[in-house]
């Protein structure tokens, strides 16, 4: 029963089709499948099958992005408090736009797949200071600080991840806490990921879970 | 003498005269040329019309832009909080809808030409024509009704209203953006534009799924240009993709020009529209904040040969031409289309 029920919701996401993503879980709960296999067995892998779609050259578009974080998010978070015990964090993460830069779409997507993915995330909200980004990185014990940023100026300026980087530096952070970026100037400029300092970058707001996942276990090993 | 809009009428023809129009969006470069600040430079119509002659004269171009930055659609509407930047555009600081409650109370103005937002606009136009007009494509940026709440609750809210939201609360914020759209674009062509860019970044399959472009993007879009045809527009889609929409598109709106993103492959832009409209070839302009003068050639050379291998409706393009481009790559990138684009290839099959 749990294959059909990972294969009809996977199809619900993949239609954007949030309504009946939440009807598929509900009814699977109330046929006896746990709260935590729905989130281990459906909900996560449900992701990383998108995230695997997406780098495999598939044709998402932002909406699918959006939904399936959205869907995600929900059904983690009805899940969660069904637990019966809570679960283990992953990570912690900081995240906000750049300096300047009003735009919140795709941060929105990014967390909610890491919430659903068991990682506590701190959202600062928007045009936030590169020393903000840190203090909170600090405060928080976070592994990844996670700078969104839509416009060319503000993904390149040097308040905004640049800065990021020179305070880790300062501070002798870099080995703590990883740098990703992500947002359109970079879709058109692969590289320039490299010349704001960031650790690594992401495509769209789905496949930066694998990409911060990945940051994250490379702290903690 | 050849002018920039003979050039254009001939390229929607299939013909070249000496090359191919070469479309810029040159914006905020037009501070740099008043020795201005962008937050200076776009207060007066007067400025931006300047900088946009400067501009024409320095690089050689075929187009104007009345356009001062995306945001003034939200002005129209009441935004009155912009955020300047010292390198690049101006953008929307607070958006006029803040919540469902605000969609019903959003008020379409009666009339754009009046508008105190549209003022510098008008001023700016007004120059333009009678500078340039008749011999340079005056254009105008015109947000399609499926994008427009983007710049007026966020690219968040609008996605979350368009996707999981209630469908009498979109269709009411799209009826009244359609309505702000049909205002708008009337304005424009009183005013003496030319070229009306229908931008629609929610008209492409990278932003939404083919289901929701369907039964929404083409069914706004007919309704936004029914009332004043489809002289002068141009489909273009931002930074998106175009290709996957393209026939649709063209067989059932029929717009006669089309803007693919600097993704699409431009070849496979060109087989689709066949010939039934103009088509441009765009470059990926960020990358000319890095590249050298002679990779900006050779990338020119691969879009506008690629282009003119299939058809010559066909001109070049930019998208968001960002502040801090060298001037050294915006030439070399104007010479090199205006040289590849002398090359009328035989068209392959």
């Amino acid at each position: 029963m749990l294959d059909d029920v990972i294969k009809a919701y996977n199809e619900a996401v993949l239609d954007t089709d949030r309504a009946l993503a939440l009807q598929i879980v509900a009814d699977a709960v109330a046929q006896g499948i746990s709260p935590e296999d729905i989130v281990f067995k459906v909900v996560i892998p449900g992701l990383d099958l998108m995230v695997k779609a997406i780098s495999e050259g598939f044709d998402t578009n932002l909406a699918q992005h959006f939904m399936t974080s959205q869907i995600a998010a929900d059904v983690s978070e009805r899940m969660l408090v069904l637990f019966k015990t809570p679960p283990e964090i992953v990570g912690q993460v900081i995240i906000g736009t750049a300096a300047g830069d009003l735009h919140t779409l795709g941060k929105r997507i990014v967390i909610g797949c890491l919430k659903a993915q068991m990682i506590e995330v701190t959202d600062l909200g928007v045009n936030v200071s590169a020393e903000k980004f840190v203090n909170e990185a600090v405060a928080r014990k976070a592994q990844v600080i996670g700078v969104s940023a839509m416009m060319v100026h503000t993904a390149r300026s040097e308040n905004g991840a640049l800065k990021v980087r020179q305070l880790l530096k300062e501070r002798g952070l870099e080995h703590k806490i990883k740098l990703v970026v992500g947002g359109a100037p970079f879709r058109y400029d692969p590289e320039l990921y490299k010349m704001v300092g960031a650790d690594a970058w992401a495509e769209n707001g789905v496949s930066a879970l694998k990409v911060i996942m990945d940051c994250i276990k490379g702290v903690k090993a | 003498m050849t002018t920039s809009m003979d050039r254009l009428v001939a390229a929607a023809n299939g013909q070249i005269i000496d090359h191919i129009p070469v479309f810029c969006n040159l914006l905020d470069q037009g501070a740099r040329e008043l020795g201005l600040s962008i937050e200076d430079y776009f207060s007066k119509g007067e400025y931006v019309a300047e900088g946009q002659l400067r501009m024409l004269e320095k690089y050689g171009h075929d187009n104007v832009w009345s356009l001062f930055y995306v945001g003034k659609e939200a002005e129209l509407f009441g935004c009155k909080k912009i955020c300047y930047a010292n390198d690049g555009p101006p953008n929307v600081e607070d958006f006029i809808i803040h919540s469902y409650d605000d969609i019903e109370k959003l008020q379409v103005p009666d009339d754009i030409s009046t508008h105190p937002a549209f003022v510098e606009t008008a001023k700016c136009l007004e120059i333009l024509k009678r500078e340039v007009g008749g011999k340079v494509p005056i254009c105008a940026y015109l947000t399609a009704s499926m994008s427009l709440p983007a710049i007026l609750m966020s690219m968040e809210k609008w996605m979350e209203l368009l996707m999981i939201g209630e469908p009498e609360v979109r269709d009411l914020l799209l009826e009244k953006c359609s309505n702000f759209f049909r205002k708008e674009i009337e304005a424009y062509r009183n005013a003496g534009a030319d070229i009306l860019v229908y931008a629609d970044p929610y008209g492409s399959t990278d932003i939404i799924p083919m289901r929701v472009f369907k039964e929404l993007s083409l069914k706004w879009m007919k309704r936004d240009l029914e009332p004043g045809g489809l002289e002068g527009v141009v489909y273009y889609v931002g930074g998106a993709r175009l290709n996957s929409v393209a026939e649709q598109v063209i067989n059932e709106v029929g717009i006669n020009a089309y803007y693919p993103g600097p993704l699409d492959d431009i070849g496979e832009s060109m087989r689709i529209v066949n010939n039934r409209a103009l088509c441009a070839g765009v470059i990926n302009d960020i990358r000319l904040l890095d590249w050298t003068p002679d990779e900006v050639r050779t990338e020119v050379q691969r879009i506008v040969q690629g282009g003119l291998q299939v058809s010559n409706k066909f001109f070049f393009g930019t998208v968001v031409m960002p502040y801090g481009i060298p001037d050294e790559n915006i030439k070399a990138m104007i010479n090199a289309a205006k040289e590849f684009g002398r090359l009328s290839l035989p068209a392959s099959d």
